[in-house]
């Protein structure tokens, strides 16, 4: 029972992606499954030549895109060079301030999150154009008006929240007469920092670094009004919905949740490959401690099948189904493409010749019976309309 | 090297708390000296006073004759070991040593070398790679003291280092400290509310109640001869007999109870007169059951209500006429089987062994 909760709940969640992600691989010129046209890679390369001559940009040729992803990690590293400290610094002043003011300090300190960050995009543009407009020509004007430089800034204010609040959980649970025996042992404040805090902070540095560059790389809200005349790839992606929904656009997603999923299953491998080897020591430690055979005994894993079985298989079925029926009605390759091309470009040909015939003549398209205040019972043009009306006084 | 300590009128107070008042004390340099008094007496304020966490409010903190006011915990001869011992998990046995000579940029073969050195002499040679966490409590122990010792602090201070360990591993690392000690030759100050460790390993102790000193002395002299209700009742046991005197013979007097007379001892410097209220004090080692031949001073009836076995000793919880209760212990060797609970017996003690002071609040157990 819980198994078929869990599928739906599955399902629900990554539904919608994988639709998206298989329409990467249809050739037609919107993002759909049925009808299928072509299996094909276009829209991870070059994208086509529509039949009407229309450039439609593939992932590989366009632009637009890369420009807009470049600025994007430029904006990422931007804000992960400010939030990291901005947010490790405001967390230590937490633990060093006292009772009440405490709350107070903290309750500011997270108030950034709770903005609209539409709200944080418009003042900080409006803020910078004050400035940028002070100095006249020079450097404040022009990083005053760079969307780059702003955007770092907006996405900053809201992103260092964040990882203030993972160095709060992390500090939380540091034993501060650490600090006070290095002390006094010798060192200097900032040998305590950097020789005691920093090694105890670097997970939280790590996965707040990590944090700031997603939170950054995905924002739209604060960005679309602090970016002013760049592009970003979540902007990009944007104004591009607004024209029309492209496959290269599911083309984007897939290589993102591949990116994803690789770098998720990369750091397990690399966690759970530490975490075996901390086990393995401890064990020798507790063998050597314990010399007698209390704990001598083998346990010996033998071959279990993983969990997930039934999704894997169901994913293996499907995607051989899917594979089959593509062979089998020959719906990949050039020369499938080649032959969708042409029955369009017939079709089109076709709709023109249609049109031609059906050509309007200049008397028609200038009203004809329709149209014209006489149709309308020349309202306007009763007397009586207004005259109970008793004016203004 | 070791050095002398001295607080000289220190007082430290949050707020309107007076956590210490007009502490006075000289350590001498060389000597094991304790701090003994119950949790909230200001002792670990004290400590923190001499390390140089915090600032005395009143009075001057001196070591080797020289005022500390004004110079932090990194730039004072002293090191202490923290009640958590606050041993560094990142680091492994040898960094967390060779710590303090690090952050004064000795060199990685110095280091090593003195690390080395100091695993031998807490007997943990070959040790150094492992992690702090792989270490068992007795040995994450004596790696704080060697951590502390890398520098060759004049004065070693200790809060309660041994609170979190087993009774047998406490008792060995007493003996371990002492040893240690011993071979460094350098000022310990030691921190503790348990009076087993505090006379055990001490040439002298001070005992403390709210703030204040109560008493300085040997450890023997502390316990035999106590200035104060408190320092009678805190360090080891003692049964109170409330009265008033009414005579004086010498060094001794005459107290009237509820339950009798009692001939007790009076201290040199507590001097007694007749009507003073007052507490005489009678150790339960010191009550015995008298045999033939016997004579002692006093002479005490008491009804036995419950008895308790803890190995070596015995101990009888009686009540007098006036229903106070006293405690009495008697060695395992000597045969009790037929003092049961509900039985009347005289019990009878020195006025050598019985103190009597002036009245004034005791330590509450």
């Amino acid at each position: 029972m819980m198994g078929i909760y869990i599928f739906i709940f599955f399902a629900y969640l990554f539904g919608p992606l994988i639709i998206m992600s298989i329409t990467a691989f249809n050739s037609a010129e919107f993002p759909s499954i049925t009808p299928w046209e072509c299996f094909s890679f276009r829209w991870f390369n070059e994208g086509k030549i529509a039949y009407d001559g229309q450039h439609l940009a593939g992932l590989l040729s366009d632009w637009r895109l890369h420009d807009g992803i470049i600025s994007s990690l430029i904006i990422g590293a931007g804000v992960v060079t400010l939030s990291v400290p901005i947010g490790m610094a405001a967390a230590i002043v937490l633990t060093q301030v006292r009772s009440q003011l405490r709350d107070i300090y903290y309750s500011i300190s997270i108030m950034p999150v709770l903005f609209p960050g539409v709200i944080i995009g418009i003042s900080t543009v409006v803020l910078w154009d004050r400035i940028a407009g002070l100095g006249g020509e020079g450097f404040i004007a022009d990083i005053g008006r760079n969307g780059i430089f702003l955007t770092i800034l907006a996405q900053t204010c809201f992103i260092s929240t964040y990882c203030f609040l993972i160095f709060v959980a992390r500090l939380q649970r540091f034993d501060q007469t650490q600090e006070e025996a290095a002390l006094d042992l010798g060192a200097s404040q900032t040998q305590v920092f950097f020789k005691i805090l920093v090694p105890y902070l670097s997970p939280a540095i790590a996965s707040a670094a990590v944090i700031a560059f997603l939170f950054s790389f995905e924002n739209y809200n604060t960005t679309v009004f602090s970016i002013l005349s760049d592009q970003t790839l979540t902007t990009v992606i944007a104004s591009k919905v607004r024209l029309g929904i492209s496959p290269a656009l599911s083309a984007l997603a897939l290589t993102i949740i591949a990116l994803t999923i690789i770098a998720a299953v990369t750091y397990e491998v690399l966690r759970r490959r530490a975490e075996k080897r901390y086990a393995e020591s401890q064990e020798k430690f507790v063998k050597e401690k314990a010399a007698d055979n209390r704990i001598n005994k083998k346990y010996k894993a033998g071959f279990r099948i993983p969990k997930g079985i039934t999704a894997i298989l169901l994913i293996v079925v499907f995607a051989t189904y899917g594979a089959t029926q593509i062979v089998k009605n020959d719906l990949y390759g050039q020369s499938c493409i080649d032959a969708a091309d042409k029955e369009k470009k017939s079709k089109f040909l076709e709709q023109l010749q249609t049109l031609e015939s059906n050509e309007l003549t200049d008397e028609e398209l200038s009203g004809g019976s329709l149209g014209g205040n006489q149709d309308y019972g020349d309202i306007f043009g009763d007397p009586s309309l207004f005259q109970d009306f008793g004016g203004f006084d | 090297m070791s050095a002398d300590v001295e607080l000289s009128d220190v007082s430290v107070t949050f707020g309107s708390f007076y956590a210490a008042k007009n502490v006075n004390v000289k350590v001498n340099g060389g000597e094991f000296f304790s701090f003994l008094g119950p949790s909230g007496c200001g002792k670990t304020t004290l400590l923190r006073a001499i390390s140089g966490f915090q600032e005395p409010s009143e009075g001057k903190v001196l070591i080797d004759n020289k005022d500390m006011s004004g110079i932090g915990p990194n730039k004072r001869p002293t090191a202490l070991i923290f009640q958590n011992l606050a041993l560094f998990p990142l680091m492994s046995v040898s960094e967390n040593i060779a710590f303090s000579l690090e952050v004064r940029g000795v060199s990685k073969e110095e280091r090593k070398k003195r690390a080395d050195e100091l695993l031998e002499l807490i007997a943990l040679e070959g040790q150094g790679d492992k992690k702090v966490h792989q270490l068992s409590g007795g040995q994450k122990q004596r790696v704080a003291i060697a951590r502390a010792l890398a520098v060759e602090p004049k004065v070693l201070l200790l809060d309660e280092p041994l609170s979190a360990l087993d009774l047998k591993l406490r008792q060995r690392m007493r003996t371990e400290l002492r040893e240690i000690q011993k071979r460094v030759n350098i000022t310990f100050i030691y921190i503790t509310h348990d009076q087993g460790e505090a006379l055990t390993m001490s040439d002298r102790i001070a005992v403390m109640n709210e703030g204040e000193l109560e008493q300085i002395g040997k450890c023997d002299e502390v316990y035999n001869n106590p200035l104060t209700p408190f320092v009678a009742t805190f360090v080891g046991e003692n049964n109170p007999l409330y009265g008033k005197v009414t005579g004086i013979e010498g060094d001794k007097a005459k107290i009237e109870t509820a339950d009798g007379q009692y001939l007790a001892t009076m201290n040199e410097s507590k001097k007694l007169n007749i009507g003073d209220e007052s507490i005489a004090f009678v150790r339960p080692e010191s009550l015995f059951i008298p045999r033939d031949g016997d004579n002692f001073d006093n002479k005490i009836d008491v009804n036995i209500e419950s008895f308790e076995f803890e190995g070596n000793l015995k101990n009888f919880y009686a009540s007098l006429k006036s229903g106070a209760k006293i405690k009495f212990s008697v060695p395992n060797a000597i045969d009790t089987s037929s003092i049961t609970s509900g039985s009347s017996i005289v019990l009878g003690f020195e006025s050598s062994k019985s103190v009597i002071l002036p009245k004034a609040s005791l330590a509450i157990d």
